[in-house]
């Protein structure tokens, strides 16, 4: 079975793009959110395979959705989106328990396979 | 990756995050140390960037990107949001609404200045706390108090949300006018048949008309919102360059208006802010003098009243005299100093209306001669709306207009004048009366009825459009009750047909051109009827 996938952040651009790329990959989006406060509840109501989290986000940055989500769920495999020239944020999201990054503007290939071994590994 | 089917989501996303930056800054002029707007104006210009990057759009990049540093310096490195910052930003709104456009239009992107990247970051707070380019003026900024505890940002859309073009909204409300057309034509053929099928089956399909008509209205609605940050950066630049300091208050920005409705204010609206900035607003010392604060407000307020808007306009600056008015228009020939005479204080301020006339002592370049108030007075007619001042000398002046939900499909009384039917939007008409021929006095060649303790002028909707006069043989007058400047007026009728649900089409030339005639409209049987504009024919 596909694995599921939630899409979170504020720009509804940025979803759809990932959306895209991660449907051609074979992945089922099983929900979307545009901030932070909406990740970790919908988190909670779906709980996807994997989840892709932006950093800079309104009602909650994606540092602090993380760590409500590792909080609720320590077994959760989320891959942070982020933009070059923020990886004092890396590092902080890898201490809370991120799994990956992926970098902002996506490149698709890249996206998929950081996705596949945040899946797998 | 095949990106050009992302750009116009690109487009539209990015112009939101550029009205709500714009938004922003305004508020931060007003308390620049909000952190959630300070927050949130990185957010936008980060967000910015990130999509321009997606899309390669270098040019749109480099300006989002000096505008999210920019703003990381004053997020973590202790720069305050002054002038200068405000200045800078905006003028990045500019740029990238500028660059958008290309986009929009598949040219090449204008590279934006060289050396805007660079005073972004060279930008150091002068030592006063004021603008760094000498050249301008030094005038306070015009301070916005934009409901600033909500710090607005487009947070995308909810999934499960589509966006469509505007011309579909508008086909969709031709097509459903067509059919409330149409179900009247089916009513009057059930009629005839004398068909109880046929009834049930019309009166059904009404019903589902009146809720699809009420959901292509809700989604034609948009907020207020839309239109206001233009307001707040043309009040800002006014207040600035007039060297006025004020504050600029916002009010219901979340009511909902006709999409039609809303195009259409911005410039009414525009000039009646300019109006109030640049002739009612008076220079500090001068309120100073008059024992006012020196800091005016101007405050543009909406509100809905049952099924009409209320937009008003008010400053607290130095008002108009009705008597000063009358007598500029006797000296500028607009009226005779008998017509000036029997004007009330209401309908002296709606001297300003009358094409050429200005009370402004001098011109200025901000807005111009005073040319234009009968240009809004006009377009809010043209809305169905209604345009009211009132003013008190030394304590401010407010334009209040009243406009109708929606243009497009409206509610008017049928009146019968002669062999001819008439349709008066509900909007214009306060009541309906039956009087009495005995209850009609005379005054003077006036003839007037009281109306609760008020005398009312009668008129003849038949003298008016040229037709035969009424007989009443039964004694009793109907009439309606409208109001023309600022004064109730009844209006007889040969006959109160009754309400009416009508598409209205507006008229081609020459028709257009015709005062008094605000469009067309086709009933059930086919016939066609004229919607009258009351204000403008009286």
């Amino acid at each position: 079975m596909a694995s599921t996938v939630m899409i979170v952040d504020d720009s509804l651009f940025m979803r759809k793009m990932l959306r895209d790329i991660l449907e051609e990959e074979g992945y089922r989006i099983a929900a979307e959110a545009s901030d932070g406060e909406e990740a970790v509840a919908r988190y909670k109501e779906f709980r996807p395979d994997l989840t892709t989290l932006d950093i800079v986000m309104p009602n909650k940055t994606g540092i602090e959705a993380l760590q409500e989500i590792m909080a609720f769920d320590p077994a959760a495999r989320v891959v942070m989106c982020s933009a070059i020239g923020q990886e004092s944020l890396t590092q902080a999201a890898a201490q809370a328990g991120a799994k990956a990054f992926i970098l902002k503007p996506f490149n698709p290939e890249l996206v998929a396979r950081v996705l596949k071994e945040a899946a797998e590994g | 990756m095949d990106m050009s089917q992302y750009k116009n989501l690109f487009l539209s996303e990015s112009r939101e995050y550029l009205r709500a930056i714009s938004e922003q800054v305004v508020t931060l002029e007003q308390s620049p140390t909000e952190k959630g707007a300070i927050d949130s104006l990185f957010r936008g210009a980060h967000s910015l960037k990130g999509m321009a990057a997606s899309m390669e759009f270098g040019d749109v990049v480099t300006v989002a990107h000096g505008m999210e540093d920019l703003m990381v310096r004053v997020r973590e490195g202790g720069l305050p949001f002054d002038a200068g910052v405000a200045d800078l930003l905006l003028e990045g709104v500019d740029l990238i609404d500028l660059l958008l456009n290309d986009v929009e239009a598949d040219r090449e992107t204008t590279p934006p200045p060289g050396d805007y990247a660079q005073r972004l970051a060279e930008y150091t707070p002068s030592p006063q706390g004021k603008k760094q380019e000498a050249a301008q003026p030094v005038a306070p900024p015009a301070q916005i108090a934009a409901e600033p505890e909500k710090a607005q940002e487009p947070t995308g859309e909810a999934s499960g949300t589509v966006r469509v073009k505007t011309e579909l909204l508008d086909h969709l409300i031709n097509l459903t006018g067509e059919l409330v057309t149409n179900k009247h034509r089916l009513l009057n053929i059930g009629r005839e048949l004398e068909s109880p099928a046929l009834n049930d089956a019309v009166s059904e399909t009404a019903k589902l008309l009146r809720a699809l008509h009420d959901e292509v209205m809700k989604v034609r609605l948009m907020p207020f919102e839309a239109i206001c940050d233009r307001f707040q950066r043309s009040v800002r630049t006014l207040a600035k360059k007039s060297g006025k300091d004020l504050q600029f208050e916002l009010e219901g920005r979340d009511i909902g208006l006709d999409r039609g409705t809303l195009e259409q204010l911005v410039d009414p609206l525009n000039h009646l802010l300019r109006n109030a900035v640049d002739h009612g607003m008076e220079q500090g010392a001068e309120r100073v003098a008059a024992g006012k604060p020196p800091k005016g407000v101007v405050r543009l307020s909406v509100s809905r009243d049952r099924d009409r808007i209320l937009i008003t306009v008010r400053d607290d600056g130095r008002g108009m005299d009705p008597r000063q008015m009358i007598e500029a228009a006797v000296r500028k020939g607009v009226i005779t100093p008998e017509e000036g005479e029997v004007l009330s204080p209401r309908q002296a301020l709606m001297l300003v209306c009358i094409p050429g006339f200005s009370t402004a002592k001098t011109v200025t370049d901000v807005s111009g001669r005073g040319v234009g108030m009968d240009a809004v007075n006009a377009a809010i007619q043209k809305l169905g709306g209604s345009l009211v001042i009132d003013s008190e000398p030394g304590q401010g002046s407010t334009f209040t207009l009243r406009l109708p939900m929606t243009v497009a499909i409206i509610h008017a009384l049928m009146v019968q004048c002669g062999k001819v039917k008439s349709a008066v939007p509900v909007t214009a008409v306060h009541r309906t009366v039956e009087l009495n021929r005995r209850q009609v006095e005379t005054v003077g060649k006036r003839q007037m009825f009281q109306l609760d303790g008020e005398a009312v002028p009668l008129l003849s909707l038949n003298r008016i459009l040229g037709l035969p006069l009424g007989r009443f043989p039964s004694g009793i007058l109907p009439l309606f009750v409208t109001e023309a400047k600022g004064r109730r007026v009844g209006i007889v009728v040969d006959r109160l047909l009754g309400q009416h649900e009508l598409f209205v089409k507006p008229l081609g030339r020459p028709l257009s051109k015709i005062a008094g005639l605000a469009g067309g409209a086709t009933l059930g049987d086919g016939e066609i009827v004229t919607i009258l504009d009351m204000a403008d024919l009286l």
